[in-house]
């Protein structure tokens, strides 16, 4: 009988939670309305996604509050809701699990206080009915297990609304892999047409340029000697800079020094050349381990590079540090600096700010750079509060 | 003066050999691969040694290596060491045992052949020639309340031209100042960098390039 009043003290408690959680559901309800009307009237746009954030975490707290209940936790499929203002809008708007939520939130409401009125209503019946049942007849309580039975139906529920289906889980998978797939094939048609584009209009010309003037000397040589030297001299400049923008492309597509030296030594030839005092961390061993691919090797190396230079030209810090890790699936480099901070909202702007615009060709900024890492399936994460410090992680699976 | 060159590419190969030929020197040996480099040294014993930083069989820097490696098994073997494309850091390694007869320039260089032919000559007699880019790149670092910002145009472009390890009079000729004058700015340049005075050659060139690479 004792432990029978016990298990329905806890599932009231959880009732209680719920009965609460859908108060807070018919406020957040509210406030939804409220953030449509405002989208609707375009002044209030960026409420939306901050909404939908805010119903994530309710949903997240009624998870957590089932699991702890049952034992099994319940699983959630979130795309990330991170980039300009109009893509994270779509991201709200078009995912399931918004809808899902959103279903949740209005059934909460419903049930969260239907269900703890009854357990209120049935709690003194169900004392008088178990004293006499338990306490005179000597059997094991019926009427008290009733509340159980109500915070252990209202779980049920709560999960069946809020388990998404395992082909929403593949969906959202193949969704992301068509995306980076398409921003990898986007990335390399981009960086294919940049590389045409600089040979063609640099080296190219230059090279066209210095054979005319090796023409033009040659037919100048025996009747105007100087005029000729004059020509051969300034072959001579417009060879020296195609050969320094062709050194400039190279740099670009696959830094030399990372094949000469693998990421660890190209990563501290970076420290070297830095304006600030940098330690780099790698894990022992790993230098002589088996290499990652190159394109990964290549998107890590130049997130250290924008990273560090960011730190040098923004962050004020004298020091920053550089991990570089490998767990057996991926490659982790960290970049961290103990500078003012802020980074996030200057990163954050994102394409518009940081866009891949004639002055940013991509694969350098930090847009390029989640470019490039996005396309091999990796994530870029900036942690960078006001007063520091900014912590920029860079993870990218790959198999070695 | 007697010269081994190591260089991988065929066709450069051959410019080397046919440019140090026709100036007067004589082509000790060449190295096609980079462990061929040491046992020639060895060997040959040259006045200096052209080294490209990437060779076979790795293709990574097997020339550089050679070069770290020839500076120690033989001391005073002045060294050169050419490269598609200069690193900060590998100008540090190669000045790591001191500036005495090292050289790291870009491959473009040979193109000018009266100024490779000076930095060889340089390097030889145990001084040093480091490319202007690398210089260049030293003296872009950004730093916290630099010195360096202290200095004129004219003290800068000085200063240049003793971290590529130029004498006063080269650097008067390619200024179009007098040695005095280049003499003057030297002085200026040690004071704003609070670094103690120090006559030509290799103790100045060492003395600036470690204060540019702290």
């Amino acid at each position: 009988m004792d432990e029978a009043v016990r298990r329905a003290g806890r599932a009231t408690r959880h009732l209680a939670v719920g009965f609460g959680l859908g108060c807070a559901c018919y406020v957040l309800l509210g406030i939804v309305l409220v953030g449509l009307a405002a989208t609707a009237l375009v002044v209030g746009a960026g409420m939306l996604p901050e909404t939908v954030m805010t119903v994530r975490r309710f949903a997240g707290f009624e998870r957590r509050r089932v699991a702890a209940r049952t034992g099994v936790p319940v699983p959630d499929s979130y795309p990330p809701l991170t980039g300009p203002l109009a893509e994270r809008l779509r991201n709200a708007t078009t995912d399931p699990s918004t809808y899902r939520d959103l279903r949740w939130v209005v059934a909460q409401l419903v049930y969260g206080l239907l269900l703890f009125y009854i357990a209120l209503i049935v709690w003194v019946p169900a004392l008088l009915v178990d004293a006499v049942w338990c306490g005179l007849c000597r059997r094991r309580p019926v009427a008290l297990p009733v509340l159980d039975f109500l915070a252990d139906l209202e779980c049920v529920w709560a999960r069946a609304l809020l388990t998404p289906s395992d082909s929403a889980g593949l969906a959202r998978r193949v969704e992301e892999l068509a995306e980076t797939r398409a921003g990898a094939v986007a990335a390399h048609g981009a960086e294919l047409r940049r590389i045409e584009r600089d040979l063609h209009d640099g080296a190219q010309a230059r090279l066209v340029s210095l054979s005319m003037r090796i023409g033009l000397a040659k037919r100048a040589y025996d009747a105007d000697p100087v005029a000729a030297r004059a020509l051969l001299d300034e072959a001579q400049d417009q060879a020296e800079e195609a050969l320094a923008e062709l050194r400039h492309v190279v740099r670009g597509i696959h830094p030399p020094v990372l094949t000469d030296r693998g990421l660890d030594g190209a990563v501290r030839a970076l420290a070297a050349s830095s304006g600030l005092d940098v330690e780099v961390v790698t894990a022992e061993g790993d230098t002589d381990g088996p290499r990652a691919p190159a394109a990964v090797e290549a998107a890590a190396y130049f997130a250290v590079a924008e990273a560090l230079t960011n730190a040098a030209k923004h962050s004020g810090a004298e020091r920053a540090t550089v991990t570089l890790d490998r767990t057996p699936r991926l490659l982790r480099v960290r970049v961290r600096d103990e500078g003012r901070g802020g980074a996030e909202a200057a990163l954050g702007r994102g394409a518009g700010a940081l866009g891949a615009g004639p002055e940013h060709p991509l694969g350098t900024g930090l847009f390029g750079i989640r470019r490039r890492v996005a396309a091999l399936d990796g994530t870029v994460r900036v942690t960078s509060p006001d007063g520091g410090p900014t912590e920029i992680e860079v993870e990218l699976p790959c198999a070695w | 003066m007697r010269v081994v060159i190591a260089e991988d590419n065929a066709l450069l190969r051959e410019g080397l050999v046919l440019l140090l030929r026709s100036s007067g020197h004589e082509v000790a040996g060449v190295a096609a691969t980079g462990p061929e480099i040491l046992p020639l040294l060895v060997e040959q014993r040259p006045d200096a040694a052209v080294l490209d930083v990437r060779m076979p069989p790795g293709f990574r820097d097997e020339g550089l290596r050679a070069a770290l490696e020839a500076r120690v098994q033989l001391p005073g073997l002045p060294v050169l060491v050419l490269s598609q494309y200069v690193e900060e850091t590998y100008a540090a390694e190669l000045l790591g045992g001191g500036a005495r007869g090292v050289g790291y320039l870009l491959k473009d260089r040979v193109g000018r052949v009266d100024e490779f032919l000076d930095a060889l000559g340089r390097v030889a007699e145990g001084g040093t020639a480091l490319d202007p880019e690398v210089v260049t790149e030293l003296m872009s670092r950004r730093r916290r309340d630099d010195p360096l910002a202290t200095l004129t145009p004219r003290e800068r472009e000085v200063l240049q031209l003793m971290a590529e390890g130029h004498d006063n009079a080269t650097i008067a000729n390619s200024l179009v100042i007098t040695e005095r004058s280049v003499h003057k700015h030297i002085g200026n340049v040690f004071t704003k960098l609070e670094l103690p005075p120090s006559d030509s050659g290799h103790r100045r060139v060492r003395a600036v390039l470690a204060y540019l690479n702290a």
